[in-house]
C-alpha cells in the first residue's frame, strides 16, 4: 500500500469514528436513555408460563385472571370476518406454520426480548422474528412506501413508561400462521405496552373496516420465563404436522 | 422391550396436566390415554416448531416399530433442563405419551426416563 493511500485511509477512519464517539458522549441522548424503562429478561404470554416438555401449559389456579388470546376466536367479527373465520377453520387442519408472525408473536410461548433505545425499540423472539418500532418522532411512511408484510410497519412514542405503538400493513396473520386471526391488510393495530408489577401488559386495540364491527380490545399479559439464560434463535425447519383422513397426525421422519 | 400400556387414565390426565398448547390442535392425540413405550433412541430431533424422539420399540409380535414422539419447541425443553445431548442414538429410554388417535405409532410426550428410571431434565 502506498504511503499516501494509507494516510488517506487513516484519515477516513478518523472521520468515520468521529461521529460515533460524539454520539456516545451526547448528553441529550444519554439523558433520553436514562428516562426509558428497562424490561430485561425473556417474556412469554402468561398462558404459556412453565410449559412442559410436551408443550402443555402448567395448570392455572381457578382464581387467576381469565386468559385472553389474539387468535381471534372472540373478536367482534362482521359478516366478512365470520366468513373468513369459517374458511380458516376449514383449512387450519392441513396447514403447516412458518412461525408466529404479528400479532401472534406477542401472545406466544416463544420468548420475546425487548431492546429499548431512544430512537427505536426492537422486539425479537426465539424464531428470529423481529419488530422495529421507531420512536424517533417520524410519522408513518406514506402509503406508496408501504406494503403488507408479516410483521407490519410500526412507529411509536413513549407516554411516561408506556410504549404506544401503531402498526399497519400487516399481511393477513392467518397466512403466515394458521392459528392467527383472519384480519385484513387494512387492519390498524394500536398497542400500549407497560410494566405492572411482575407482568408486562400489552393492551391491544385493533380496528379493521373489512372484518370487524367495532374495535377489538384484548390485553395480553406477559411473564418472565426465568429459566432462560440467553436468547437462542432457531429456524422453523421441521414442522411434521400432517393431515390424514381429515385429522392431524405426525408425518414420518424425513431422515 | 415391550409396549407397556399404562391403562385407562381417562379424563383425569388432561385436568392434571393443564391445557394443551402448541402451534397446532392437540385433537390429533388421545388425551384420555397414556401409553408407556420402552425402546432405543434412533434420533433426537432438536428442531422447531417441535422436537421429536424417534424411538424403536418391539411390538407384541416382536417386530421393530419406529415411533415418532412429539415434544414442545427446543426453548421449552431448554427451560426444563433438556439439551440436544440429553438423548443420544442407542440410549434405552421409557417414554410416557398420549397416543395419536389414528393408531399410528406416535404421540405427544408426557415424561421420559432412562432405562434405570432416571428422570431426564424436569417436567415442571
Amino acid at each position: 500500500m502506498k504511503a499516501w493511500h494509507a494516510a488517506a485511509l487513516a484519515a477516513a477512519c478518523l472521520t468515520c469514528s468521529g461521529p460515533v464517539a460524539a454520539q456516545k458522549s451526547d448528553p441529550e441522548r444519554v439523558a433520553a436513555f436514562a428516562e426509558l424503562p428497562y424490561w430485561p429478561g425473556y417474556w412469554v404470554s402468561e398462558q404459556y408460563a412453565n410449559t412442559t416438555i410436551g408443550g402443555f401449559a402448567a395448570p392455572r389456579d381457578a382464581s387467576s385472571q381469565p386468559i385472553r388470546r389474539l387468535n381471534g376466536f372472540d373478536a367482534p367479527w362482521n359478516e366478512e370476518g365470520k366468513r373468513r373465520q369459517a374458511e380458516a377453520a376449514r383449512l387450519r387442519g392441513g396447514r403447516k406454520a412458518l412461525g408466529w408472525g404479528y400479532p401472534m408473536m406477542m401472545d406466544a410461548a416463544t420468548p420475546l426480548q425487548f431492546m429499548i433505545t431512544p430512537e427505536e425499540t426492537m422486539i425479537v423472539n426465539a424464531y428470529g422474528e423481529v419488530r422495529h418500532i421507531y420512536t424517533d418522532g417520524r410519522p408513518m411512511p406514506p402509503a406508496e412506501d408501504l406494503w403488507p408484510t408479516v410483521w407490519g410497519t410500526s412507529i411509536g412514542h413513549w407516554e411516561g413508561d408506556t410504549l404506544v405503538v401503531e402498526t399497519v400493513q400487516v399481511q393477513t396473520p392467518f397466512i403466515y400462521f394458521h392459528g392467527g386471526p383472519t384480519l385484513s391488510e387494512e387492519a390498524r393495530y394500536l398497542e400500549r405496552i407497560r410494566m405492572e408489577g411482575d407482568h408486562l401488559l400489552i393492551d391491544f386495540t385493533i380496528e379493521d373496516p373489512v372484518t370487524l364491527t367495532e374495535p377489538w380490545k384484548v390485553t395480553i399479559r406477559q411473564v418472565r420465563e426465568e429459566a432462560y439464560d440467553r436468547m437462542v434463535q432457531m429456524d422453523f425447519s421441521n414442522d411434521r404436522t400432517g393431515v390424514e383422513n381429515g385429522i392431524n397426525t405426525i408425518e414420518p421422519s424425513g431422515d | 422391550m415391550r409396549f407397556q400400556f399404562a391403562g385407562a387414565v381417562t379424563g383425569v390426565v388432561a385436568l392434571v396436566a393443564g391445557t394443551a398448547q402448541a402451534h397446532h390442535s392437540f385433537a390429533m392425540f388421545d388425551m384420555t390415554k397414556e401409553v408407556t413405550v420402552s425402546g432405543t433412541v434412533k434420533e433426537f430431533q432438536w428442531t422447531n416448531p417441535h422436537a421429536y424422539i424417534q424411538l424403536v420399540a418391539k411390538d407384541e409380535q416382536g417386530r421393530d416399530v419406529e415411533w415418532s414422539m412429539e415434544m414442545g419447541a427446543p426453548m421449552y425443553l431448554y427451560a426444563r433442563g433438556w439439551r440436544p445431548s440429553s438423548l443420544k442414538a442407542g440410549m434405552q429410554v421409557r417414554v410416557t405419551l398420549n397416543p395419536l388417535r389414528n393408531g399410528r405409532p406416535g404421540g405427544v410426550v408426557r415424561d421420559v426416563v432412562t432405562a434405570d428410571g432416571r428422570q431426564i431434565g424436569t417436567n415442571r
